[in-house]
C-alpha cells in the first residue's frame, strides 16, 4: 500500500472526514438560516461566526470578552463537576468491594442499585438544592450520585468476572483473603472500573451545568441561560454548547488515557495487535 | 491390587496416602452420584504417577481431594502424615490447570513470581528464582512480555515453570497440555520431564491420553467410570530419560495396549 | 468426618435454602427500614431537612390520591415523548449500525464519532432544539413536543448504534466462513446471521436507552416552550415552591421509568427465552 492510500484509510483520517461532513451539513443549515431568519445566529449560526466570536475581544457583559466568561464560568462548573465526581467514584468502589465481600449486602443493596438509574437524579437537582441551600455542594452531591451508579456496578462486574480458577489457585497456595484482594480481585476489575468511569464522568459535567441553570450564581448552566434570555451575546451561548461537548468528550477519552497509563499491559496488547 | 501395592510400601518411602477415599455428589435431581468409590493407592516420593481415565471417572476430582480443593466423603488423604489441608497451609503445592490461568496485567516474569510474593519471599530471591525458572522452560527471552502476547503452549509453560518456582513437594497437574496442539504437547513434554529430573519433585499428572500417561509417567493408574474406581496401576518400566524415539518402540506399543486393556467394562 | 461447629447465624445465612428468600426478604427489609426512617422524621434529621422540603411518604400518596387526573395528563405527555423519540432514535441507530456494517471502512470510524455523543451534555442540546423547530407548527404543543423528540432521539441513536454494530459483528466464529461455504450472498449473511445475531445487543441497547430516555424527556421538558410533562412540573412546582408536589412528580418519574424497564424486561424474556 502507498504511503498516501494508508493516511487516507487509517482511522483518524476517516474520523476528520466526517467531523467535516457534519460541519458541512451545519453550515447548509446554517446558510439556509441566513437567508430565512431575522437573527440567524439564534438559530444556526455559522462555524466560522462562532469561532470569530472566540477570538473576538469585543466585551459582551461587564468587563469581559465572551471566551472569558466561559472560560471563568467553566471553573466553577468543572470544579465542582471533578470532586463530585471524585467522591462518586471512591463510593461506588467501595461500595462494590462491599458487596464482593458480602452476599448479604450484595442482596440487600444489588436492586436497589438498579433503582439509582430510574430516579431521575438531574430532574431532582432543585430538591437537592433546597436541601443543601448551597449550589456548589448540590453540584457535588448531584455529579457524585451520577458517578456513582456506573461505577459501583461495572466494578462489581469486574470483581465477578474472576475466573474459578484463580481463585482455586490462590487457595492452593493458602493466600489470605486480603492477598487475593490485593493481588487477584482489584487488578482485574480495573478495565472495567474503567469502563464506568468513561460512561460517568461526562455524566458529572453534565449534571453539574445542569444544576448551574437553577440558581445565578456562576457556572456555565446559568451563563448558558442567561445568554439565551438574551441577557449577553447569544454567542456565550454556541461556545458553551461547544465548549461543553468538547469537555464532556475530552473527559471520557481522558479516563482512556489514564487507564494506559495504569494498566501498561493495555498498552502491551495494542502494539502486538499493530503489528499483527 | 492392594496388596501389591502395600508390599512396595517397604521399599522406598510413601509419600501420599489414599485410604478407601469415596467421594459422592448431589445431582440435579438431588440423587445421589459417586464421583469416586473407595480408591486405594499409595504415591512415593519423586515419583511421576498419571491417572487415567476417560471424562466423568473421577480423575480430577481425586486429584482435587489431594490438592484439598475438595474434602472426601468419606476415607482419607494423607501426605507424609498430614492432612492436605495443612500441606496446603505450608504452601507446598504446585498446580497447573488445563488452562494457563495467568494474571493479564502482570509480566511473565511477575506471573512466576506471584507465588513467591505471596510466601513473602525477598525481592532478590524472587528475581533469582523466577529467572531460574523461566530459563528451565525456555522463555527467558519473553520474561518482560504480557501474557496476551504469547502463544498457548508458551502460556501454558509460564504456568509449570510458576508451579515448579514454588519448589512444592508436589506437583499436581489437570490434564495441563490437553488444549495444546501435539507437535507443542510433544515439546512440551520433554520440558516437563527435563524440569522434573532437575527438581525430582512428586508429580501427579491427571489425563484422558493414553500415550501422554505412558511417555511420561512412572505408573499410570487406570480410573473407570460409573462409579468412579481405580481398575489398575500399570507399572511403566520403560527407562529414563525417555526420548521422543522411545514411541516408536514395541514395548511402548505393548504399554499403551496393557493399559488400553486394563479399563474396565471396556467402554473406550 | 467431623463438622466444625459454625456459628449459628453465619450456618443459616450460608444454607442454599435460604438464599433465594433472603434475596427478597434482605432488599425488601431495607426499603421498609428507609421508609420508616423517612415517615418518621428520622431521614430529615439526618439530611438536616424538614417535611416541607422533604415530604412524609404518606403526603406523597395523598397528593398522587388527590391529583390524579392531572397527573396521568402530565404522565402521559412524558410517555410519548420518551417512547416515540427512544423508538425512532434506535431505529435510526440500528439503521447507522447496519451501515457501519455493509461500509466497515468508513463505517467503523463514522461510528465512533457517533459514540462520542454519548458523551455529549444532553442539556446543551435542549434549548438549540426549541430554536430548531421554531417552524415545524404554530402550535406551541406540538413543536415543543417535536424539539423533545429530538433530544430524545439523539441520546437514543448513540447508544443504539454503538451497540447493534457489535451485535451485528461479534458474530460465533467461523459462522461467516460457514456461510461463504454455502456460498451465501451478503443480503442472506444479513437476514440469517447478523440479524438475529444483533438481537440481544438491541435488548442490551434498551436497557440502557430507556432509563436515559425517561432522563432525557425530563430534562428536555425543562427548556421546552410549552409547559407539559413530569419533569416540567417537577421544575414549576419547586418555582412555586411547592415541594410536596414536586416530590410527588420525582416519584411518578421514577414509576415510569421502573414500569418502561419492566415491560422491557417482559418482552426480552418472551423474545429471548430460547437463548440462554
Amino acid at each position: 500500500m502507498s504511503k498516501a492510500k494508508k493516511i487516507v484509510s487509517s482511522k483518524p483520517f476517516i474520523m476528520l472526514v466526517w467531523v467535516l461532513v457534519l460541519v458541512a451539513i451545519w453550515e447548509m443549515g446554517a446558510a439556509n438560516m441566513e437567508k430565512t431568519k431575522r437573527t440567524p445566529e439564534n438559530v444556526l449560526p455559522h462555524v466560522s461566526q462562532i469561532v470569530a466570536s472566540v477570538f473576538s475581544d469585543k466585551m459582551v457583559s461587564n468587563s469581559q470578552t465572551a471566551t472569558q466568561i466561559v472560560w471563568s464560568s467553566a471553573e466553577a462548573t468543572l470544579e465542582r463537576a471533578f470532586i463530585g465526581f471524585l467522591f462518586g467514584t471512591i463510593f461506588g468502589f467501595l461500595m462494590a468491594l462491599l458487596m464482593k465481600l458480602s452476599g448479604l449486602v450484595e442482596k440487600t443493596i444489588f436492586p436497589y442499585l438498579m433503582l439509582i438509574q430510574m430516579i431521575p437524579i438531574i430532574g431532582m437537582a432543585p430538591i437537592i438544592l433546597a436541601i443543601t441551600h448551597d449550589i456548589g455542594t448540590s453540584r457535588i452531591v448531584i455529579a457524585a450520585i451520577l458517578t456513582f451508579y456506573p461505577v459501583a456496578t461495572n466494578t462489581l462486574a469486574g470483581l465477578n468476572s474472576v475466573s474459578k480458577e484463580k481463585y482455586e489457585l490462590m487457595y492452593s497456595y493458602a493466600a489470605s483473603k486480603w492477598t487475593i484482594y490485593r493481588k487477584v480481585l482489584i487488578p482485574s476489575c480495573i478495565p472495567y472500573f474503567f469502563t464506568g468511569l468513561k460512561i460517568s464522568a461526562p455524566m458529572a459535567i453534565t449534571a453539574s451545568i445542569l444544576v448551574d441553570t437553577l440558581q445565578g450564581d456562576g457556572g456555565l448552566g446559568c451563563m448558558l441561560s442567561q445568554s439565551l434570555k438574551h441577557a449577553m451575546s447569544i454567542y456565550v451561548f454556541w461556545q458553551i454548547v461547544f465548549f461543553s461537548a468538547f469537555v464532556g468528550i475530552l473527559s471520557s477519552v481522558l479516563m482512556g488515557v489514564i487507564e494506559k497509563r495504569v494498566s501498561p499491559h493495555m498498552r502491551a496488547d495494542r502494539k502486538r495487535r499493530k503489528k499483527v | 491390587m492392594s496388596e501389591m501395592i502395600k508390599e512396595r510400601e517397604v521399599e522406598r518411602e510413601v509419600e501420599i496416602k489414599i485410604d478407601d477415599v469415596c467421594m459422592s455428589f448431589k445431582d440435579n435431581n438431588s440423587n445421589d452420584v459417586q464421583a469416586l468409590n473407595r480408591i486405594n493407592l499409595a504415591i512415593k516420593k519423586g515419583e511421576f504417577i498419571a491417572l487415567l481415565g476417560p471424562s466423568g471417572c473421577g480423575k480430577t476430582t481425586l486429584l482435587r481431594t489431594i490438592a484439598d480443593l475438595l474434602e472426601p466423603t468419606s476415607g482419607k488423604v494423607r501426605i507424609s502424615g498430614m492432612t492436605p489441608k495443612e500441606i496446603r497451609l505450608q504452601q507446598k503445592f504446585g498446580i497447573v490447570f488445563q488452562n494457563p490461568v495467568l494474571f493479564e496485567w502482570r509480566t511473565v516474569k511477575k506471573n512466576v513470581e506471584l507465588p513467591l510474593e505471596i510466601m513473602y519471599w525477598s525481592k532478590v530471591e524472587r528475581k533469582k528464582q523466577a529467572d531460574r525458572m523461566l530459563e528451565l522452560v525456555g522463555l527467558t527471552k519473553f520474561a518482560d512480555h504480557y501474557p496476551k502476547q504469547l502463544s498457548g503452549g508458551m502460556q501454558q509453560r509460564v504456568g509449570i515453570a510458576r508451579a515448579f518456582g514454588i519448589k512444592p513437594n508436589i506437583l499436581l497437574m489437570d490434564e495441563p497440555f490437553s488444549a495444546l496442539d501435539e507437535f507443542t504437547k510433544e515439546k512440551l513434554h520433554d520440558d516437563l520431564l527435563k524440569i522434573w529430573r532437575e527438581t525430582n519433585k512428586t508429580v501427579i499428572f491427571v489425563t484422558h491420553n493414553i500415550q501422554e500417561a505412558v511417555y511420561l509417567s512412572d505408573k499410570v493408574c487406570v480410573l473407570s467410570p460409573h462409579p468412579g474406581r481405580l481398575s489398575a496401576v500399570v507399572e511403566i518400566d520403560l527407562p529414563r530419560p525417555r526420548t521422543i524415539g522411545m514411541k516408536d518402540s514395541i514395548q511402548f506399543t505393548e504399554l499403551v495396549a496393557k493399559v488400553r486393556n486394563s479399563f474396565e467394562g471396556g467402554s473406550l | 468426618m467431623i463438622k466444625r461447629k459454625k456459628n449459628i447465624f453465619i450456618r443459616f445465612f450460608r444454607n442454599p435454602k435460604v438464599q433465594p428468600f433472603l434475596s427478597v426478604i434482605l432488599p425488601v427489609a431495607l426499603g421498609v427500614l428507609v421508609f420508616a426512617l423517612w415517615q418518621t422524621q428520622i431521614l430529615h434529621k439526618i439530611l438536616g431537612t424538614d417535611t416541607f422540603t422533604l415530604p412524609l411518604p404518606s403526603q406523597i400518596n395523598r397528593i398522587i390520591g388527590d391529583n390524579l387526573p392531572k397527573i396521568m395528563l402530565n404522565v402521559k405527555a412524558t410517555v410519548l415523548v420518551a417512547v416515540i423519540g427512544l423508538a425512532i432514535g434506535s431505529f435510526i441507530g440500528y439503521l447507522i449500525a447496519v451501515l457501519a456494517t455493509v461500509f466497515p471502512r468508513w463505517g467503523a470510524g463514522g461510528l465512533s464519532i457517533v459514540a462520542a455523543f454519548n458523551a455529549i451534555p444532553i442539556v446543551a442540546l435542549a434549548p438549540v432544539m426549541t430554536n430548531w423547530t421554531k417552524d415545524v407548527s404554530s402550535d406551541a404543543s406540538v413543536r415543543s413536543m417535536v424539539a423533545k423528540v429530538l433530544v430524545v432521539m439523539i441520546v437514543s441513536i448513540a447508544t443504539m448504534s454503538v451497540n447493534a454494530y457489535r451485535g451485528l459483528n461479534n458474530l460465533p466464529e467461523f459462522s461467516l466462513d460457514l456461510m461463504k461455504s454455502y456460498a451465501a450472498k451478503k443480503r442472506v449473511v444479513f437476514f440469517k446471521l447478523r440479524l438475529p445475531n444483533s438481537v440481544p445487543y438491541i435488548f442490551t441497547a434498551l436497557r440502557v436507552g430507556v432509563p436515559s430516555s425517561v432522563i432525557s424527556a425530563i430534562v428536555s421538558e425543562y427548556f421546552a416552550e410549552y409547559i407539559t410533562g413530569v419533569g416540567r412540573q417537577i421544575r414549576e412546582n419547586i418555582v412555586i415552591a411547592q415541594y410536596a408536589t414536586a416530590w410527588t412528580y420525582i416519584a411518578v418519574a421514577c414509576l415510569i421509568g421502573i414500569s418502561m424497564y419492566c415491560i422491557l424486561m417482559m418482552f426480552e424474556g418472551i423474545l429471548l427465552r430460547n437463548r440462554k
